[in-house]
Formats: structure tokens, C-alpha cells, sequence
């Protein structure tokens, strides 16, 4: 329990540990977790695979967690204290590098796995600089040891090269058999700095707020400065609203609640928060009465990088598209939409993200949990183009982009993407990131071989199927990580692309100019495979600035007649013919062209 | 007007692209099939009939004392309609007829034959399993016309495998050679489970492209009207006088009765098909037991658009008219942006009150068609 002290002075809470797992994808960052939770008691093992059961069909399709609540271990360290353990969970995901952030922000050390069998990965060093940053204790776990591929002596090298730290930090482990799992209790408690804070004022992070439909939002908050309880009046910094604590608690896994939140404490507060516009993640809680002067660091609003439109296959269903809209952005503060009319798909919403993965998890969303039957334009970055008038327009729909005769710049989002790959892959990578516009800044070959590059490149060239090419290229061996590092000004045109003669607005990109022609003819290409013969011929057209750049046509069907048609046929007939017809159907009617949906994230999947 | 179609189901060996109900012929099978058919004769309600057509499998599988004893229990279950000549049709295979069949087929009452010849060229007809030769159809032609029977048509079938345009034309010229009253030209379909399915699914460049099967259609259209036959349907070619009328009431949406295994009947709205398993058939009718069949009944447009989809096949075309006054249905409103689409595509025409494809709708018949048919 925290002692007494007087209200100017830094309290410390010397039995409380608030850590983070940090790991890339697949070193067994969801199995360390269950078994901290297991050998702590915190949870029956039989409950654990019911959690893992409870997790959306989603996250357990990709293999990822993309949020988890945190939850307070009960820890008897070989000291004879008791130890109240808060395991803060991290998204998984570059996507969701703003939660990580607060995540971290709540915490005063970070367990970072790295897989024994594979090495430090992009993740694991971009997690690393993260931790670093916010001043965290790092425990390096060696997971998997127990494997048969583990070269626990060849990824300690790496620990000391790359990260900078003692061989001798490092913790041997096996998550999955419950190997140096009470090393690494131990090492929290031991090495990881108990949290501290003031008395005299108020201040609760947010570092992830739920949306529950019965309670409203649930802020997960850790007590930075003084204590909140039920009752308490609290306002938010961000939003400067004020509301009343109905409900303090604890993670024991489950919801608990407790009199009061103190420093040092990670837990929930419910207070009749209607909307996540009203609290967010970064959010600070402080009282109403005699607030805090200064908001703790870091606190953004969720800016999304990548756009695309959406909309219904059946026009009727745009108010069902609206709705469910509605209820996602409930619970996730990064969405952003608008309604967009577009001449080819009609009415839908213009829809912001945090990256791709964000839009694939929730397009699947709104398709599996509201059964909607959508088509998704392929996606865009914001480009900030000033115009010679010295006005800048922010543009998230190429379609939108000003005539080329009032544009004086474009600038687009550019990122420092770092991949981590066996020497064979470098060529491959080097000339894909070329092709993408990719600046090489670094290189750097690891003890093992591998190589670390370092790109500056244009967000849009890594949000457009490089991840994907990047792992067929690699057979799977390159890891990729990137953070965003601001505008740049590209040389950057608008490819338009025609059907039947007609341009297609949904079907427009911006693209940089010198590999515009190159994409115009992959795309037309690719046009002409997806889009199925038509009654009549249909020319596809590239276009730059009305200069045609690529053209392929899909020849029309010459013959559809059912040669007999007699009395026991007619049933049978009429049903293929039905059939035909709701296939016609399901394809989007573009002028006079029937298009299938993946027409429209054609550009998504081109091969350079 | 009611038409009355009987369904024969064996033949002398099996071609690898039907998929009509059919099994080889064997005495003992086919002599128990007929007493059956009798059977469920017996148990449908007379009524007068236009038409009568005997199909199959191969009719003249059976010989001539069976069939023409079959005709006349059939034209006595359903006699002559008031003041009008009746229809007796006969599907043959030409190399199973036999001296002196004609003669007791029109003693009978048939009045047309339709002569399976697919085609004259030799390597064509062996593509499709079949195996006659153009001696037979020429003989069989020239016997039907000399005992008098009022109507001969032939079938014949494009987008072979291996056809040519000019071994199409060939075709074509060898069957207006023979001077008959109609003829049937079908372009080859790939039924699912049939062994030229599998060809297909094996070998898909053996098969005609939808070009050339374009081509192919395109110079029958053109031969048999220059030769003087009407094209009163799309598959259908006939002098003046020697229409088909038993199929003609299949696309004008009128009631038939249907009698044998798989056959479908169509009466009063309600389309019905009884079981296309030969056992469940025969032993159904043999217990005196109801005849497995599956019904269906469109109701209102759904009723209307497949109407369409028939009407639309003749030369005529839909009649605005007649669909208000029979279905309640006014095409011109219901489809009205389908219509103009088809027009404007160059599909369908609008003469008089009539909806009808154009010389390019033909082609694409399947797409006009389509148009006017609404599902759930």
C-alpha cells in the first residue's frame, strides 16, 4: 500500500510494477501473457482457453491481437512482498503505433521477446526505439529456447549489437512449456522502477478507451498524479468536459471495482461518457475542482493515413452503411467518415484509417457483423497540394485533386520504413523499393547475415500491396516496420482511367509521374482480366492529364442464346438464365459497363 | 390449345452430349415402359388436343406395331378440338427406319417427322457418337416423302468440335438438297454430366469459341432464309405452312401435357415434371401409386417475365397487348429501363405491339431474355 506522505512530495508506490510486453509478430508475445496470468493464479488454465475463445474470429484469423484490456497480476516475489503487477497490452500493429504509444506512456518497463528460432525482427527494433523513448526498462526475454531451431547464443549477439545491451540481461525462456517464466517475474519486480507521482494534483492517463453499450465509454486509465474515486468530478483535458465517476475498478482479469484509483494504479473509470469523442486514447483525467495545470505529454487526435470510399453494391443499403458506421466509430475514435457521392458507385462515405490494416479490419467488419455487401475504392494517403493561389487543400480522394493548371505543389506523406532480411532477399528488396520510389539511408549487416535496410519512401507506395510483395519476394524471411516522418513534394499526376470512353472517378489514382504509365498499363491489363466480356466491346483507357498512356480491350461477348427451348426445358432454362442475370447483378453498372467489385481494388494488387 | 408430348426414352446406344432421361434399349425394358405409359394414360383426364408429339430418347426405337398402337390409344385419349386439323408429330433416327414404316406411321395419323441428322459430314457425326450415314437420311427423306407424310424436318447442330464454316455450309446445303419443309439448327450445348462435359472440362479448345459459334449461326440464319424458310424462331426454320404448331405453343406459354418419365406438362399456370429416375417411374405407375414429380407455379411477374423469355424467342416477338391482357403485366412500363437499354444496345425492337429481337439480339438472345425475368 502506499504510504502516507505530504502533498508536495513525490509519492512512490513500492509495490506496484506497470509493464509491457513488446515483441514482433509471432515471438509469443499472447503466450507469455497467458502463462504471467497462469502461474500468478490470475486465471485458471481453463478459463485461459475460453479467453482465448471469447478473442474476435478476426484477430484470431490474423494471428494478431490488436487490443487487449490490461489486467493486475498478485505476484509473491522471493523478496516475501506481494507485488500488484500491471500488464499493459500493446497493439500489435504499426498501424496502431499512437495506442502503442500511450501504452508505453503508462509504463515503466517493457518486457521485449525476441523469438530464439529467428532473431531480432523490424518490429522488435521499432518497438525497441519506442521503449527506449519513453525511458522504460527493457527486459530482453529469448523465447522459444527450447526449439530445435533456437540459437538463443546467435540472438544474444544481436541483443548486444544491436540493442545496446548485456548479454548477461537477457532471460532464457519457453512461454509455451513454462520455461524461465519466474526469471522474468523476478527480473519486473527486481529491475523495473515502481511507479511514482504527486499528491497535491490530479492526473489519470488514458491509454485505450472502450465503447460499451450499456456503460458508455470505459476509460483504461493509469494514476499518474492523486486518486480518483466513485463520485469523484473529473474533467478531460483534451475535450474540457466534466463528468461524475460512476465506477473505479480494476483488471483482476475481469472488471472489478474498487473505492479508489491511486498513484501508480492502472484500472478503469466509467463515468456516463457517451462517446469517444468526448474521452480518448492520450486523453488526460484530471479533478474538476482544482485541476491540474498541464495535461501529461503526448496527447493527438487520431489522424487517419489512409482513405478509401465505400460503398453499398445495392444503393438501398447506404442507410444500413451509415448506421453501422455509426456504431463502429463508437468504439473506435480513429474512424472517420463522410458522406461522397461518386458517378460511378453513387452514394457511400469517404472513410479515414489508421493504416491498411486498420481499413481490412474493419471493411471485414461492417461486412461480417452488419452483413453489408460493400465495394471499397482502392486506398489513398492525404496529399496537401497547394494551389497558385497560394491556398492548400488537403485531398483524400484522388478524385478530388484540383485541375493540373491551378496546382503550383503536391506533397505526400513519406515514411522511414526499416526491413530486416536474409542477404539473399537484398537485391529484391532493393529493386522493388526502388521502384517505389524507396531512398536507401542505411544499411547495415547483422552478425547473423541479415541485413537491415532503411528506406525513406512514400507512404502510398507502401500502403499499395508492398507488405504482400515484400513477403512473396522474401519467401516470407524479410520483417517490415515504419513510422511516419512527414510531407514531402513529389512530382505526382492523376491516372484516370476510361471505360467505354467515360472516365471512371472511382477508379482514379494519384501516382508519381514517372512511374505513371507503367501503373496505367498494369492496371488496363489487370482491367481487362477482371472484367468479363460485355455485350458490346469495351476499351480501357490510361489516362494522364487527357493523354491516353495505356489502352486494352475486352472483346464482346458474339453469341448467348440457349439453342432449345422446348416443353420440359423451360423451367430449367429460365433458371440459367436467372442465374446468369444475378451474377449481371452483382457487378456494379459503370455507364453502360458491368464491373465486378474487385474492379475497384484492382490497383491493389498490381505486380510490378 | 393443349398440346399432348409422350417421351420415349430408349435408343440404340447413348450420344455423349444429351442429357435427356434416356437408357439403352432393351426389349423387356421398353415393352414394360410402354404398358406403363398406357397406365398413365389411363389415369389422365381426356381432353381434346392440337398437337401431339412423340419424343425422346428415340422413338423409333420402337418398332412400328408398338408406336402406331401408341398413336392410336394417344389421338383416341385425346380427340381432334372442334373444326381444326390436328398435329401428330414423331422424333426418328434415321438409321433405325425400316421398309415400309412411313406408310403405317401416316396410317396412324402422323402428319411430320423430324429426322435426328446432326450432321453429313462423316467425322462429324462420329465426333458425336452417333452412327448413321448421309445415305440413311437421304433414303429415310426420300421414303417419308413418298408415303405421303405432309411435313419432314430435319436437325441439324453447329459448333462441333472440328466443324468449319465450310463444313457447316456443306451441311447446310446437303439438307436444302433434300427439300424439306423445316429445319431445326441447334448449336451445341455442353450439358453438365455428360461425357462432353468432362471433354470440356479436359480439353476446353476442342470446342467452338463463341465467335466462331456466332459465325456458324449467323451463316445458317443467312443460308436458310435466302433459301426461302422463315426463321419463326431461333432455332427453328420453316417454308411456309410447316411451322412446328406443337412447339409453337411452348413459346406462346400454352397448357401441354406431358406423359412418361421426365416428361413436363404445363397446365393452368402450374408447371410440373415427373421423375426423371425409370424406376421410380415404372414402379409408381405399376403400384397404381401417384408418379413422383416436382411442381413449380409462377405467380404475377415472375409468371410474366418467363412468358417473355419464351415469347421473345419467336419471330413474332411479345406481344404488349396480349401480356396486359394476360398477365396483368405492362412490359412497356414494368421493363421500361430495360427496354430502353436493349434498344438503345441494339438488341430489341418495338413493331406495332410487339417486342422483338433484332438480327444482333438473336445473337444474344440469352441477354434480352434475361432482362425481363425477376427473381427473389
Amino acid at each position: 500500500m502506499n504510504k502516507p506522505a505530504s502533498p508536495h512530495q513525490l509519492e512512490v508506490a513500492s509495490r506496484a510494477r506497470n509493464f509491457c510486453i513488446i515483441a514482433h509478430i509471432d515471438h509469443g508475445k499472447t503466450t507469455l501473457s497467458d502463462r504471467l496470468l497462469e502461474i500468478t493464479r490470475t486465471v485458471a488454465t481453463r478459463d485461459l482457453e475460453e479467453q482465448a475463445l471469447d478473442a474476435m474470429d478476426l484477430e484470431r484469423e490474423r494471428g494478431i491481437t490488436i487490443r487487449m484490456h490490461p489486467v493486475t497480476l498478485e505476484y509473491r516475489a522471493k523478496d516475501g512482498e506481494r507485488y500488484r503487477l500491471n500488464l499493459i497490452d500493446t497493439p500489435g500493429h504499426v498501424d496502431f503505433s499512437y495506442e502503442v504509444s500511450r501504452s508505453l506512456a503508462a509504463c515503466e518497463g517493457a518486457i521485449l521477446i525476441i523469438d530464439a528460432t529467428q532473431g531480432i525482427e523490424a518490429q522488435t527494433l521499432a518497438n525497441y526505439h519506442l521503449a527506449l523513448e519513453h525511458d522504460l526498462t527493457i527486459i530482453p526475454v529469448i523465447n522459444k529456447i527450447d526449439l530445435p531451431a533456437a540459437d538463443p547464443e546467435r540472438v544474444m549477439g544481436e541483443v548486444e549489437e544491436l540493442l545496446v545491451m548485456e548479454r548477461s540481461e537477457c532471460i532464457l525462456a519457453s512461454a509455451k512449456n513454462g520455461i524461465g517464466i519466474e526469471d522474468i517475474l523476478e527480473a519486473i519486480v527486481a529491475r523495473i522502477p515502481p511507479p511514482k507521482g504527486h499528491r497535491d494534483h490530479v492526473r489519470a492517463l488514458v491509454f485505450n478507451a472502450q465503447f460499451d453499450a450499456y456503460r458508455g465509454v470505459v476509460s483504461y486509465v493509469r494514476m499518474v498524479d492523486g486518486e480518483l474515486r466513485t463520485g469523484s468530478r473529473f474533467m478531460s483535458m483534451a475535450h474540457q468536459r466534466v463528468f461524475e465517476c460512476t465506477e473505479v475498478g480494476v483488471f483482476v482479469p475481469n472488471m472489478r471495482a474498487v473505492e479508489r484509483l491511486e498513484v501508480g494504479d492502472v484500472g478503469y473509470v466509467i463515468a456516463n461518457v457517451k462517446s469517444l469523442g468526448d474521452i480518448d486514447v492520450g486523453d488526460t483525467l484530471t479533478a474538476a475542482t482544482n485541476p491540474a495545470h498541464v495535461p501529461l505529454p503526448g496527447y493527438r487526435k487520431a489522424v487517419p493515413m489512409v482513405y478509401c470510399g465505400l460503398y453499398p453494391n445495392e444503393g438501398a443499403e447506404y442507410d444500413d452503411l451509415r448506421d453501422a458506421l455509426e456504431k463502429l466509430k463508437l468504439n473506435d475514435a480513429a474512424l472517420v467518415y463522410e458522406p461522397e457521392t461518386s458517378a460511378a458507385l453513387g452514394f457511400g462515405f469517404r472513410c479515414g484509417f489508421l493504416g491498411l490494416l486498420h481499413m481490412e479490419i474493419l471493411q471485414e467488419r461492417l461486412e461480417r457483423d452488419y452483413t453489408l455487401d460493400l465495394i471499397a475504392t482502392s486506398p489513398s494517403v492525404v496529399f496537401r497540394v497547394t494551389k497558385t493561389d497560394g491556398t492548400v487543400e488537403m485531398v483524400d480522394n484522388p478524385s478530388k485533386l484540383p485541375a493540373a493548371n491551378v496546382i503550383r505543389t503536391i506533397e505526400e506523406p513519406y515514411v522511414k520504413s526499416t526491413m530486416i532480411a536474409p542477404p539473399e532477399y537484398v537485391g529484391a528488396i532493393m529493386e522493388m523499393t526502388q521502384n517505389r520510389r524507396g531512398a536507401l539511408l542505411n544499411m547495415e549487416y547483422l552478425h547473423d547475415g541479415r541485413v537491415i535496410l532503411t528506406y525513406e519512401m512514400p507512404l502510398i507506395e507502401v500502403i499499395v500491396d508492398f507488405f504482400d510483395q515484400l513477403k512473396s519476394r522474401t519467401k516470407g524471411y524479410a520483417s517490415l516496420d515504419y513510422e511516419m516522418i512527414g510531407y514531402r513534394e513529389g512530382d505526382l499526376v492523376k491516372l484516370e482511367i476510361l471505360l467505354n470512353g467515360e472516365a471512371v472517378d472511382a477508379l482514379s489514382f494519384i501516382v508519381a509521374r514517372e512511374r505513371a504509365a507503367g501503373r496505367g498499363r498494369a492496371l488496363t491489363e489487370r482491367l481487362r482480366e477482371l472484367i468479363p466480356r460485355q455485350m458490346f466491346e469495351v476499351p480501357i483507357q490510361a489516362a494522364i492529364g487527357g493523354k491516353i498512356v495505356a489502352r486494352e480491350t475486352v472483346s464482346a461477348v458474339r453469341k448467348n442464346v440457349l439453342a432449345k427451348c422446348y416443353g420440359g426445358d423451360i423451367t430449367r432454362k429460365r433458371k440459367l438464365l436467372e442465374k446468369q442475370k444475378a451474377g449481371k447483378e452483382r457487378m456494379k453498372r459503370v455507364g453502360r459497363v458491368e464491373l465486378p467489385q474487385e474492379a475497384f481494388m484492382a490497383v491493389l494488387r498490381l505486380d510490378d | 390449345m393443349l398440346g399432348v408430348y409422350v417421351h420415349l426414352p430408349f435408343c440404340p446406344y447413348l450420344c455423349p452430349y444429351c442429357d435427356f432421361a434416356k437408357w439403352p434399349h432393351r426389349a423387356s425394358a421398353a415393352a414394360r415402359y410402354l404398358t406403363a405409359l398406357q397406365g398413365e394414360l389411363a389415369a389422365t383426364p381426356p381432353a381434346p388436343a392440337a398437337t401431339l408429339f412423340i419424343g425422346g430418347g428415340t422413338p423409333n426405337a420402337y418398332d412400328a406395331t408398338a408406336l402406331t398402337g401408341l398413336i392410336a390409344r394417344l389421338l383416341e385419349h385425346f380427340p381432334s378440338p372442334v373444326a381444326q386439323p390436328r398435329e401428330v408429330s414423331v422424333e426418328l433416327n434415321p438409321e433405325l427406319v425400316m421398309p415400309g414404316d412411313f406408310e403405317r406411321y401416316r396410317l396412324a395419323g402422323v402428319t411430320r417427322i423430324s429426322i435426328g441428322v446432326q450432321s453429313f459430314e462423316p467425322d462429324e457425326v462420329a465426333v458425336l457418337g452417333r452412327r448413321h450415314s448421309a445415305a440413311q437420311v437421304r433414303a429415310a427423306v426420300q421414303a417419308a416423302r413418298a408415303a405421303g407424310i405432309g411435313s419432314i424436318s430435319l436437325d441439324v447442330i453447329f459448333a462441333i468440335p472440328g466443324q468449319t464454316r465450310a463444313s457447316w455450309r456443306r451441311t447446310l446445303d446437303a439438307a436444302l438438297a433434300l427439300d424439306v419443309d423445316h429445319i431445326s439448327t441447334y448449336g451445341l450445348t455442353i450439358e453438365p454430366q455428360t461425357p462432353f462435359a468432362e471433354w470440356a472440362a479436359r480439353e476446353p479448345g476442342a470446342f467452338a469459341s463463341d465467335a466462331h459459334e456466332a459465325d456458324l449461326y449467323g451463316d445458317a440464319m443467312a443460308v436458310l432464309r435466302a433459301a426461302g424458310y422463315e426463321q419463326y424462331e431461333l432455332s427453328n426454320f420453316a417454308r411456309p405452312g410447316h411451322r412446328c404448331r406443337h412447339n409453337e405453343n411452348y413459346w406462346a406459354n400454352g397448357d401441354y401435357v406431358g406423359l412418361g418419365v421426365g416428361a413436363a406438362s404445363y397446365r393452368d399456370g402450374a408447371r410440373w415434371v415427373t421423375t426423371r429416375s425409370l424406376e421410380a417411374y415404372l414402379a409408381a405407375v405399376e403400384a397404381g401409386a401417384a408418379i413422383p414429380r416436382e411442381t413449380e407455379r409462377l405467380l404475377g411477374a415472375r409468371r410474366a417475365g418467363e412468358a417473355a423469355m419464351l415469347a421473345l424467342r419467336t419471330a413474332q416477338g411479345a406481344s404488349v397487348v396480349e401480356f396486359k391482357e394476360r398477365y396483368g403485366v405492362d412490359l412497356l412500363d414494368r421493363y421500361a429501363g430495360e427496354i430502353a437499354d436493349l434498344r438503345a444496345t441494339g438488341l430489341l425492337e418495338l413493331t406495332g405491339e410487339h417486342l422483338r429481337l433484332t438480327e444482333r439480339g438473336r445473337f444474344l438472345a440469352n441477354d434480352v431474355c434475361g432482362a425481363f425475368l425477376t427473381f427473389d
